[in-house]
């Protein structure tokens, strides 16, 4: 083949048939963002760019035969030649390098692009469910007492009279032991109506000195409406031992509500009467939305109702064989739904048991 | 309990606003719920009302006297007496023209009876200041003489009863049993039957009112009433309460005199009324009044130790000021030696019978507020219940596997539970075998109300599903169509005849079985967290895999499920569910009658466990097994059994016919449909081979698969797939 007589193309021919096929891309480099907008034009213009390095820079390009015509130009005129080549082949080069690096960018750009993820879409993974928030101020309630020392204890939900009526000292013919208030089975028992259930057992079991704390579901017939349902949660703590003092229910109850509901509560107390404790108290704490300021939460008055509490009444340490000479207790004891019902705002505690997924997925 | 502040301050001279008193009030126990201005028709004075909740135990504050005693002593203040001094009439004794006409055959029911007549008034409307105060404390006028007998109620807490005299047979008085079967048609219209426990008040031949509940209709007094008969007594309450409760009546009186009443303050309520009366209404008072009170009332005599007050509540107060208090509140102190008294209660207390009442007084008058307060010394530290940890590891675990926890009433319809099996540890003895292949027996051991208060939840759940399927229904109901709930909580079953050694009460006997279960129901799709797309419904696995998922993180060893029939269960897709090898509850697709029932258009799947029993088994502690040493090599076989041979039936028979090389055998998954014959599945297997020793050579692990799949093949009658 390379008998073969090639016509030689003059140097300027070769640097004009470049810069005609070359001319499209030109402006590339010196606009580099330009049109590098879809990634298919992009790529075609680096294949385009790849022939055109193969047909100006190739072994068969013009270029090519002038290269090899340069040993046989005269030899004064050959340095100069060869000189022209070069030049024309460096500037083909180069210029050809600089579009293929404004298009490699270009390339890359545009992948990148069609890989672009719209990261504000969800997060993959299984719905999840959510605990009744009766579960989650329990389980806070339970971490509280146990902190300040209490054994958490749990009962059983139907009693005897003794356990729920007797030995709380709530005598025959109480108005809490009818059956307008209480429910009863057809053999007699009762459905606990108050947690105060546990102090008994507790003491019957685990002997004196105690401190034991117990929630759970408690029953009355009360005709279900926006603040009434005939079961619901309390919780009942209480405490025994020798020289305990209203002074001790004071502090824990402050203590308990402070760990509660934040180091800020405050707390009130006045007299009142429960007929397992002698003397009674009823406590309030400062609110926990306005700080005592007044709200909704609070009704304006700036504190929420706990409870009931008081000392230990004698006929109940009596009824459990315990000397109300030698121990004295307190016991103090709350509504859980309630205060669940005026945490999370909800307005009607029908609500709390009726399971409906759009209240329960609310509470975490 | 509604207190007139204006009507208030006429028993006690006080400076403090309404405002005031009410903060005082509430913190001696008296709390006031709400304090709002009534402002009167025409001239009258604006007032307050006190709107105070009064404890079961201080029946004496039911009135405006009793809320001013308690205002006397907080302010150290005399009670103002005067309107009743200036009474016009005096009491006298029994007369001898009356002495016949009232009989009193029940003195240990009524211990003191008395009464006065006044002749000629003139039943009209009542003075506007009396209909003022009266609307006050938020009672209706209705004419001159019944609002003065409801005046002086409210006002001193003593109920009375105007009977217009003509109309009572002989104008007797008898106060006397009904007798079976008596009748009486009461104020509110409705004839009543009366028993002979019944206390009545009755004329020379019938009753005319049912004592201290309601007066009879035909002796009350009506417009053209002229001659009153004004009865003023003190019933025992509890024959109020009873008689007041088998008639289920509630009237103002009797919730007077059902939580006690002043048996002392029975001749001032009727002069107070007597002389209102004849103020108001006109006519003449009898000269005499009549008064049966044979026995006093005597009120015990209580001792107080002043330094148990300290011991108690915990701040020193000094015997002289407990003794200060009790004074003001008009306890008689009896004997007083070194460090204690003796103390009498006035007789309008009720509440007083312990030295504990007495200190309850001094510290109510003194302040709790005052009391210091502190923290008890520990003795001993705080402990969770038992396994809390993997209560609230089960509860998490469940919320993860997409669960919402649930809580329903602990009692149901009975119409709701029937289908529903038990857990095996409801089941008594007697009725469960583990191994029968007959369906769950029906659990009769039900424990049922006597008394509900929604109409048909008349049973205590033996089961949760119940429940937790209703919570299905009313989300459904409310466009919530993928639903996964659980419940933790208690199921009940009677039993009979509990040993007890407690003597305490002997319905101990009768004590039902609680069990605390884990409840579990799904339907509809397996949901993506906020991605709303088309979801794969749940199925059977889907449950089973929640389920797993406590156990596992409950560290319990794996459970065991056998195919078994359940009548809530579709049969063939329900299982008894083990837990070493002990029955704990079931699984399975909800029974086609069920879905039906209760509407369902998708499949729903439940389970029962005994929580009980998983929070006290024994948990599996982490060992560290060495890590394989050489090459583990897995090959999969999918073969064609019967659809009722397990998958647990044939890995337990490849583990125990592999050879020493084969560690385990592994699901990989299961085909059914095209391809296959009626009632067959194929089930793709994954035996695992290793040796602790070499690497295993190809042709060794071949010859022992082969051998494996060979063995399955003949015992389970299948056939592998190509
Ligand atoms: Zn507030």
């Amino acid at each position: 083949m390379s008998d073969i007589t090639v016509e030689t193309p003059s140097i300027e021919t070769v640097r004009e048939a470049f810069e005609q096929e070359f001319g499209r891309f030109a402006v590339l480099s010196e606009n580099p963002s330009g049109d590098a907008d879809g990634s298919r034009a992009a790529e075609d213009d680096m294949r385009a760019v790849a022939d055109l390095r193969t047909r100006h820079l190739g072994k068969k390009s013009p270029l090519a035969t002038l290269k090899k015509q340069i040993g046989r130009v005269a030899p004064d005129e050959r340095a100069a030649f060869a000189q022209t080549v070069q030049q024309l082949e460096a500037d083909i080069t180069t210029r050809i390098a600089e579009v293929e690096t404004v298009l490699s960018e270009a390339v890359k750009q545009a992948s990148l692009e069609r890989d672009r993820l719209d990261v504000t879409l969800p997060g993959r993974r299984a719905a999840h469910g959510h605990l009744h928030p009766i579960t989650l101020l329990r389980e806070r309630i339970d971490d509280v007492f146990v902190s300040l020392g209490y054994a958490i204890e749990d009962g059983a939900e139907i009693e005897t009279d003794f356990y729920n009526f007797e030995a709380l000292n709530i005598p025959e013919g109480h108005p809490a032991r009818s059956s307008q208030d209480t429910f009863y089975t057809t053999n007699g028992l009762a459905l606990r109506s108050q947690t105060s259930t546990m102090q008994i057992h507790a003491m019957e079991r685990r002997g004196v000195p105690l401190r034991v704390a117990a929630s759970g579901r408690v029953f009355r017939r009360d005709t279900p409406d926006a603040t009434h349902n005939p079961m619901f949660f309390q919780v009942e703590c209480l405490c025994v031992d020798k020289g305990i003092t209203m002074g001790d229910l004071k502090g824990t109850v402050e203590e308990f509500v402070r760990r509660m509901f934040g180091a800020r509560t405050r707390t009130r107390v006045r007299a009142s009467y429960f007929p397992f404790t002698e003397p009674s108290a009823e406590f309030d704490y400062s609110c926990f939305v306005c700080d005592g300021a007044g709200c909704r939460v609070c009704k304006q008055s700036g504190w929420i109702e706990l409870g009931g509490s008081g000392m230990v009444h004698p006929n109940v340490l009596k009824a459990v064989n315990i000397s109300s000479e030698e121990y004295s207790g307190f016991a103090f004891g709350f509504g859980i739904d309630r205060m669940c019902a005026l945490m999370y705002g909800i307005d009607d505690i029908r609500l709390l048991f009726e399971n409906d997924r759009r209240f329960l997925e609310q509470f975490s | 309990m509604n207190i007139s502040y204006n009507w208030l301050r006429e028993l006690i001279e006080t400076d403090l606003t309404a405002g005031e008193l009410a903060e005082r009030l509430t913190r001696v126990g008296l709390a006031v719920d709400t304090v709002h201005e009534f402002v009167a028709g025409g001239d009258a004075a604006k007032d307050y009302v006190l709107e105070v909740d009064v404890t079961s135990n201080r029946p004496d504050c039911l009135s405006h006297l009793g809320v001013a005693r308690e205002v006397a002593a907080i302010e150290d203040k005399r009670l103002n007496t005067r309107a009743w001094q200036n009474s016009k009439i005096q009491t006298a004794k029994v007369s001898g023209e009356d002495a016949g006409r009232i009989e009193n055959r029940e003195l240990d029911l009524c211990p003191r009876y008395a009464a006065r007549i006044v002749r000629g008034v003139k039943v009209a409307q009542s003075p506007m200041w009396m209909v003022n105060r009266l609307e006050a404390i938020g009672q209706r006028a209705i004419n001159n003489v019944a609002d003065i007998t409801n005046y002086v109620l409210h006002e001193v807490g003593q109920p009375l009863h105007a009977f217009d005299l003509n109309r009572l047979t002989d104008e007797r008085i008898i106060v006397r049993r009904a007798t079976v079967g008596e009748t009486i048609t009461t104020l509110d219209e409705v004839e009543r039957t009366l028993d002979a426990e019944m206390l009545v008040i009755a004329d020379a031949v019938r009753p005319v009112a049912v004592a201290g509940v309601m007066g009879g209709l035909a002796s009350g007094v009506h417009s053209d009433t002229t001659n009153v008969l004004i009865e003023s007594a003190y019933f025992i309450p509890s024959q109020v309460r009873r008689t007041r409760r088998k008639l289920n009546l509630q009237t103002e009186a009797a919730n007077h005199f059902e939580r006690g009443t002043d048996p002392e303050g029975v001749p001032r309520a009727l002069e107070r009324a007597v002389d209102l009366i004849w103020d108001i209404a006109g006519g003449t008072p009898d000269v005499s009044a009549i008064d049966i009170y044979p026995r006093r009332s005597e009120q015990p005599a209580v001792r107080l130790r002043f330094a148990r007050i300290g011991a108690l509540v915990g701040l020193n107060i000094a015997a002289e000021n407990a003794r200060e208090i009790l004074k003001r509140l008009s306890f008689t102190e009896r004997e007083h030696e070194d460090g204690a008294a003796l103390y009498v209660a006035p007789s309008w207390r009720v509440d007083i019978e312990r030295e504990e009442d007495l200190i309850e007084e001094v510290v109510r008058h003194t302040g709790i507020d005052r009391i210091p307060s502190r923290l008890p010394l520990a003795t001993t530290g705080g402990e969770y219940l038992p396994n809390e940890r993997a209560r609230r590891l089960a509860r998490r675990t469940l919320t993860q596997a997409g669960y919402d926890e649930a809580i329903n009433f602990s009692f149901i319809d009975p119409n709701d539970t029937r289908e529903f099996a038990v857990l095996p540890t409801l089941e008594s003895d007697e009725r469960h075998d583990e191994n029968s292949d007959d369906k769950e027996a029906r659990h009769d051991g039900a424990v049922d109300l006597s008394n509900p208060i929604i109409e048909n939840l008349t049973r205590m759940r033996a089961s949760l599903l119940p429940g937790l399927l209703n919570a299905v229904r009313h989300n459904l109901n409310h466009g919530t169509r993928d639903v996964r709930l659980f419940e933790i909580g208690r199921v009940f079953a009677s039993r009979d005849d509990v040993a007890s050694d407690k003597a305490h009460d002997e319905r101990e006997q009768h004590r039902p079985l609680e069990r605390e279960a884990l409840g579990m129901v799904a339907i509809g799709g397996n949901r993506e967290a906020n991605r709303f797309g088309v979801a794969r419904p749940l199925d059977f696995y889907d449950l089973k895999g929640a389920l797993e998922a406590v156990i596992e993180n409950m560290k319990l060893p794996a459970l065991e499920f056998k195919p078994k029939d359940f009548t809530h269960l579709r049969s063939g897709q329900s299982a008894r569910i083990s837990l070493h090898g002990k029955a704990i509850g079931s699984m399975g697709r909800l029974a086609e009658a069920i879905e039906t029932r209760l509407k369902l258009k998708q499949s729903a799947f439940v389970a029962e466990v005994d929580f009980n029993l998983l929070l006290d088994a024994n948990q599996i502690t982490s060992r560290y097994r060495p890590l394989a040493r050489f090459p583990i090599v897995a090959r999969d076989t999918s073969i064609i059994i019967n659809r009722q041979t397990t998958f647990a039936a044939m890995r337990n028979s490849a583990l125990e016919i592999g050879t020493e090389i084969c560690r385990d055998v592994r699901f990989v998954d299961v085909y059914e449909g095209a391809n296959l014959p009626d009632g067959f599945r194929s089930l793709t297997l994954r035996a695992v081979y290793s040796s602790d020793e070499r690497t295993l050579r190809d042709e060794e692990v071949d010859a022992a698969h082969r051998s494996l799949v060979q063995t399955l093949v003949e015992r389970f009658d299948a056939q592998p797939r190509e």
